[in-house]
């Protein structure tokens, strides 16, 4: 793979916010009833109480919001993940957080029954937190600290484990089942402007602080002896950088459920696309990440607007031919 | 890490006679163990048909506990051999079968016989769950083929291609019969409900030729560990070595599913455990993680008969369920080493 200059980083970046912003507005435009463009401008800038109006707030600009900070959460902490453990496998699933909040939100559903969303979201945060932790203590006990194998197995061990409890709970329980089978699969729909606020803090954090430890990242993915070499204090970064994914994937899984697909292949096609340097790869997962969750949830709402298809699987269809084609084409026999 | 070095040395043999003792013991209590508890002397009396054994012991130890005991040693052994030839082909610790696409094919094509189509009995399963996952390996062989494959490409058309498949299977879980989705899931969770001697026959079939020619060819496993440009100067046919070594692998995890759905994590401890034992060496490494793979499986099977009995959990839950906390607790024993 080939590192590029920096003019096509910036062409690459420009494009992609271009395609962002281009695509949410296209998002909010189309729909069961198409709103003109100048309705949805006069809605984001002066809310007068109308039918078009309505629906923007209410329905298409939440999704939009919750999709593009799901999308750019999931991407930048999957590149961190990849990064610090040097493994094209890794991503935030792989530190138990996925498992945590699924087994969270379902232990809430058998323990008090159907929840409003808005609820769920802070069960399946406090799962996702809760998973972090166990996993982060098991994997960094010990002489060596939070070497990037001991992780991934802690991660490993603790996923397992959650993921069968789920399922042997999910087996008995037919209607908790049912009502967290689209969910767990990802989904936008029902997501309003309270939870995209509730959680909005969590993501900004989370994405600011993995822009300005990018460099820090970088140090971290060239491996323990450049690090030492530079002076970095890895087992603090490690630490950090775990701080970092934990608030941006807990926050997705909470806005979306537990969507994998985004934070395993997207820092992927960025690093394919513009090399390795993770101060580039970064910013550029955030965006690539955010159009491709709100591309794929224009597509749900577009193509089953009765049906309510979970956008981890139209992510899947519009990302992973892509992403086939690069690896089919920019990995050179190792 | 000492034993790799010892070669046929005393310490790997003693190990290798360890893990055989603590697997026989398992089975015994496997065969012991039940719904109707067999008293030792009557067990022993069974086994070896001596004239005096009670029919009734005869019956449950020959018709009933053999074969699930046999097939779940079979599952695991196959399950461990295959994930030592993954992570040996992939270079990668995390890697278990399921990265090239078994578990994603198979999944995808149990979900598609139980959701998609109506009137279709299960024994077809095993079937198309063996089929969908060969045709999943050979997807993704072929995509990554380009005057040859490389272990990077091979990984991430897999993760690609895995990820489009748990796609599909994904949204079957979401939009299909809640009964069918059930009964999907408890064929993914794996289970040896319905263990016979012809299914054990053929998993032995299958599988048997398969890890004895992998421990024949141990030193290949070695070689392709240490890196292609490395495997081709110690004078391997780094290609077509690769090659056969993903059907392998295919055939071992291919047969396992068929046999008792998609048992996880198997394959990504067992050799773990070897070679925490052992070192890298894949001769030493690969009889062991197959003792351990099979001393798992039987060991969760034993006890998804027993923790809420008369209902059985799905063995490959149990496995987890157990697995997973000795696993953390070897960690966090082992975590100045």
């Amino acid at each position: 793979m080939k590192a590029s200059s920096h003019p096509q980083v910036f062409a690459a970046a420009g494009l992609l916010a271009t395609g962002l912003v281009l695509t949410s507005m296209a998002a909010l435009v189309v729909g069961t009833t198409a709103i003109p463009v100048d309705h949805v401008w006069s809605a984001l800038v002066g809310f007068d109480g109308s039918r078009d109006h309505l629906v923007i707030w209410t329905q298409r600009l939440p999704r939009v919001l919750i999709g593009a900070m799901v999308g750019a959460a999931l991407a930048s902490a999957g590149a961190i993940m990849q990064a610090v453990t040097s493994n094209p496998l890794a991503s935030p699933g792989l530190l138990g957080i996925n498992a945590g909040a699924v087994l969270a939100v379902v232990l809430a559903i058998v323990a008090f029954g159907t929840q409003s969303g808005g609820i769920l979201v802070w069960y399946a945060f406090f799962g996702a937190a809760t998973a972090a932790v166990i996993v982060y203590a098991l994997g960094a006990a010990g002489r060596g600290g939070a070497t990037p194998l001991k992780l991934a197995l802690a991660g490993a061990i603790f996923t397992a484990f959650t993921g069968s409890v789920t399922t042997a709970i999910l087996l008995f329980d037919q209607s908790t089942l049912d009502q967290v089978r689209l969910w767990t699969a990802g989904t936008l729909s029902g997501r309003t402007m309270s939870d995209a606020r509730a959680v909005a803090p969590y993501v900004c954090l989370g994405l600011i602080g993995a822009i300005l430890f990018s460099p820090q990242v970088m140090t971290l993915s060239l491996g323990g002896e450049i690090a030492r070499a530079v002076g970095q204090n890895q087992t603090v970064w490690r630490a950090v950088a775990a701080i970092v994914v934990v608030l941006l994937a807990g926050s997705a899984v909470a806005l979306a459920g537990p969507i994998g697909f985004d934070g395993l292949i997207v820092p992927h096609i960025v690093r394919l696309v513009v090399g390795i340097d993770y101060r580039r790869v970064i910013p550029l997962s955030m965006l690539g990440g955010a159009l491709l969750v709100v591309n794929a949830d224009t597509c749900v709402r577009l193509a089953m607007p009765e049906q309510d298809l979970p956008v981890g699987v139209t992510m899947a269809i519009l990302g992973a031919p892509f992403f086939i084609w690069l690896a089919r084409f920019r990995v050179r026999a190792a | 890490m000492a034993g790799a070095l010892q070669g046929e040395g005393g310490l790997t043999m003693r190990i290798v006679l360890a893990s055989i003792a603590i697997m026989l013991a398992c089975v015994l209590a496997g065969l012991a163990y039940g719904d109707f508890a067999l008293s030792v002397a009557d067990l022993l009396r069974a086994l070896f048909r001596s004239p005096d054994a009670p029919p009734q012991a005869l019956m449950i130890v020959w018709s009933i506990r053999l074969p699930r005991v046999l097939l779940a040693v079979l599952v695991g052994m196959a399950l461990a051999v295959a994930g030592a030839i993954a992570q040996a082909v992939l270079r990668n610790p995390l890697a278990d079968p399921g990265i090239i696409g078994i578990n994603s094919g198979a999944a995808l094509a149990a979900m598609v016989v139980l959701v998609g189509l109506d009137d279709v009995s299960p024994a077809i399963l095993p079937v198309a769950g063996f089929a969908g996952a060969s045709a999943m390996v050979a997807a993704i062989f072929l995509l990554s083929w380009k005057n040859g494959t490389s272990s990077l490409r091979l990984l991430l058309i897999g993760i690609g291609l895995g990820a489009l498949a748990s796609a599909a299977t994904t949204f079957l879980t979401a939009v299909g019969d809640i009964g069918d989705v059930q009964r999907a899931m408890v064929w993914m969770a794996g289970s040896l409900f319905d263990s016979n001697w012809t299914k054990v026959a053929v998993l032995a079939a299958w599988s048997v030729p398969v890890m004895v020619a992998a421990w024949l060819v141990s030193h290949h496993l070695d070689a392709t560990l240490l890196g292609d440009g490395i495997a081709a100067n110690l004078g391997q046919r780094v290609q077509l070595t690769r090659t056969l070594l993903i059907l392998g692998c295919t055939l071992l995890s291919g047969a396992a599913v068929a046999a008792a759905g998609l048992v996880s994590f198997v394959g990504l401890l067992a050799p773990h455990i070897a070679r925490r034992l052992l070192g890298p060496l894949h001769r030493a490494l690969l009889p062991v993680a197959a003792l351990t793979g099979g001393t798992l499986v039987v060991i969760a099977d034993v006890a998804s008969r027993m923790v809420i009995a008369p209902a059985q959990l799905p063995v490959g839950l149990t496995i987890a369920l157990v697995g997973a906390p000795f696993f953390g607790w070897l960690m966090w024993n082992r975590r100045n080493a």
